[in-house]
């Protein structure tokens, strides 16, 4: 047991602690508190709590190796989703708020007005978030089982152990104010090393000012290597995977239900303006510093780990080496270290880099917890979205419509239960990297919900039969591409499956609004009720004039 | 209830929009028109940064998180001039009251 063992564990356990704290004490009561928090959360805690569902694993872990092994053609996923907020509060959000459903199928079954298309977008839900969530359950499971020294396996147990008491016992409410502290645990544990290595590296405290002349240093780097430039464009793939694959991220977060389901939890269209500016405040903090992360650990690695002798490695390659995930082999033969025979993966490009510049335990036991918070936050947000769909939309509004509040409150903790254990299965042993599964997530999101949304929002022709197939036709397309793209070497303009949601997405949207066309058109209240949505919350549209309401409650 | 006059409702709406397109104009100059021509950026320099690593890696982001800000801002006053300054929510299709 080494001192870092015992710091990264304590801070681990400590963050963890405060977590379980928050959640028991607001221990939900009432069924529509345990969904949506009572609709009473501030904008601006709204804002934290939305940026610690949507940083997961694949941000705080991988986002920063990504943009460092990919150069620019990785900054596709940082525009990509940040971008997204700006379709989602413009065109979503308020809307979907005033609508006032608690879920994202209940909204479209209730705007189509069918129950098929309520029961596709369930379904829909639980695949995109069920998918998603895997990838968070394996991101724990790596920083705990390296913690503790055992199998990534054991690690993601002890992970579903953990989220599955808190979701179940703590429901949203829990959740909101847990994700505000994970939300701060998890920005410090992010900033405190750039900000360090900017120190170290540059002599400046502001890694977001400093880091401009370490890129072009880098670039001068590559050059004398003969290299291609770090920050050159378009190197890894085409200019179009590049817009693809931005498209899709931003389309897919307009779309993702664990993300709009957030916005139910605050009261009034203004306060989810307010909410989504706040998030992407919160989020942008991050995205801001990620590609510095990468820059500087970059630097670092090209100039004090290159070149040195390959049988003087500093302690810390050892302890990563092991892990498969960096391997560092003097294949020329001339007993130097070359840049070129590090080949580091871009999942511990985080992780690793505190201590590859030796910041110190703590700093490096942040980081852990920071990871840990990362992966379990988002976990929870999407594990909430899949027992809702569960017990609200296919329990309660189909399977049996007479239950009781008691009876649904027990369906949803039980779905909480068996999903975090199933996913726990499946992270057991995941099908594919953590960043390329949450890529898929976001692509079949951008092919079905975000077209169903921005049409059943926007355009009160839409209809039932064209929302139904829309989304079968956008699932189908996105998840053909993708598996065309990865296993049949299938691409167009060099497309990649990452970036099949700009597919998905186009087909959906003209399969929507072709049937809806050729089919006759919804009836005159669902029409109305579409009206009702450009108007705020006070105003009322009803067989053509808008009322106000100046009761205030 | 009240009856307000359409021709305001409309407006209000119509003014909402005009907002929401003009702000996904500059949405999509700074995401998808700089990746379009980075080729060309690359040849500029700014605090260190190419260009168009630059607006990548800061300018967009930065240039999003206004964006959101003026929207909410902009929309506060929108709201304000129609006389729809919102207060708390009112109970209705299943919203659950807040005290």
């Amino acid at each position: 047991m080494d001192t870092q063992f015992l710091v990264s564990l304590l801070l681990i356990v400590a963050s963890f602690g405060l977590y379980i704290g928050i959640a028991v004490f607001n221990r939900a009561r009432q069924t529509s508190e345990f969904f949506v928090a009572g609709r009473g959360v501030p904008a601006i805690y709204n804002g934290m709590a939305i940026g610690a569902d949507w940083m997961s694993a694949a941000s705080f872990i991988g986002l920063a190796g990504t943009v460092m092994v990919l150069g620019y053609d990785g900054l596709a996923y940082i525009m990509g989703w940040t971008g997204g907020y700006l379709l989602l509060t413009f065109l979503l959000a308020p809307q979907l708020r005033k609508y006032g459903r608690y879920t994202v199928p209940e909204f479209i079954g209730d705007r189509f007005q069918s129950k098929t298309a309520l029961v596709i977008a369930a379904i829909a839900t639980i695949i995109i978030s069920f998918t998603y969530s895997i990838g968070q359950l394996a991101g724990s499971g790596v920083v705990i089982g390296r913690l503790f020294e055992v199998d990534a396996k054991i690690g993601v147990m002890i992970g579903v152990v953990i989220i599955a008491i808190y979701a179940t016992f703590g429901g949203m409410k829990g959740i909101t104010w847990t994700q505000v502290a994970q939300y701060i645990i998890l920005i410090l544990a992010y900033l405190i090393p750039v900000i360090f290595m900017s120190l170290q590296i540059t002599n400046n405290p502001i890694p977001w000012l400093s880091y401009g002349n370490v890129v072009s240093e880098l670039g001068e780097l590559d050059r004398e290597l003969g290299i291609s430039e770090y920050f050159a464009p378009f190197e890894s793939a085409s200019k179009w995977q590049f817009i693809a694959l931005m498209f899709s991220l931003m389309a897919g977060t307009a779309g993702l239900p664990h993300v709009i389901v957030r916005f139910y939890t605050v009261s009034t269209m203004k306060a989810a303006r307010w909410s989504g500016a706040w998030a992407l405040l919160f989020i942008g903090l991050l995205y801001l510093s990620a590609p510095a992360y990468a820059a500087f650990s970059r630097f670092i690695l090209m100039k004090q780990v290159a070149g040195s002798p390959i049988d003087s490695l500093p302690a810390w390659t050892d302890k990563w080496v092991n892990t498969g995930l960096l391997t560092m082999a003097d294949t020329s033969g001339d007993g130097i270290l070359q840049w070129k025979e590090i080949a580091i993966s871009n999942d511990i490009v985080v992780m690793a880099t505190p201590e590859i510049a030796d910041l110190g335990v703590f700093v490096i036991g942040l980081v852990a917890a920071g990871a840990m918070a990362a992966a379990l936050s988002t976990a929870g947000g999407l594990l909430i979205a899949i027992s809702s769909s569960f017990s609200h939309d296919i329990y309660y509004r189909i399977i049996n419509p007479r239950a009781t509040e008691r009876k649904r409150m027990s369906v949803a903790r039980w779905s909480i239960l068996i999903a975090t254990i199933v996913a726990g299965v499946v992270a057991l042993n995941p099908p594919g990297v953590i960043t390329q599964i949450v890529a898929w997530a976001f692509a079949l999101a951008s092919g079905t919900f975000f077209p169903a949304l921005i049409l059943g929002v926007w355009w009160k022709r839409a209809n039932a039969p064209g929302v139904i197939a829309g989304m079968i036709v956008g699932l189908l397309v996105t998840l053909t591409y993708i598996f065309l793209a990865k296993y049949g070497g299938f691409t167009i303009l060099g497309i990649i499956d990452t970036g099949a949601g700009i597919f998905g997405a186009t087909s959906a949207i003209l399969t929507n609004v072709i049937v809806s066309l050729s089919t006759k058109p919804p009836s005159q209240k669902l029409q109305d009720e579409v009206m009702d949505l450009r108007y705020p919350e006070q105003l009322t549209f009803k067989d053509g004039e808008v009322w106000k309401d100046d009761r205030v409650i | 209830m009240k009856k307000i006059d359409k021709k305001i409702a409309d407006a209000y709406f119509h003014a909402r929009v005009r907002l929401i397109a003009i702000l996904l104009l500059f949405w999509f100059v700074v995401s998808f028109g700089m990746v379009l021509f980075a080729e060309a950026l690359a040849q500029y320099t700014l605090n260190g940064f190419p260009l168009h690593y630059f607006m990548g890696a800061q300018g967009s982001i930065v240039v999003f998180i206004i964006l959101l800000f003026v929207n909410a801002y902009i929309s506060d006053r929108i709201d304000q001039k129609y006389g729809l300054v919102e207060k708390r929510v009112k109970a209705t299709k299943g919203q659950t009251l807040q005290s």
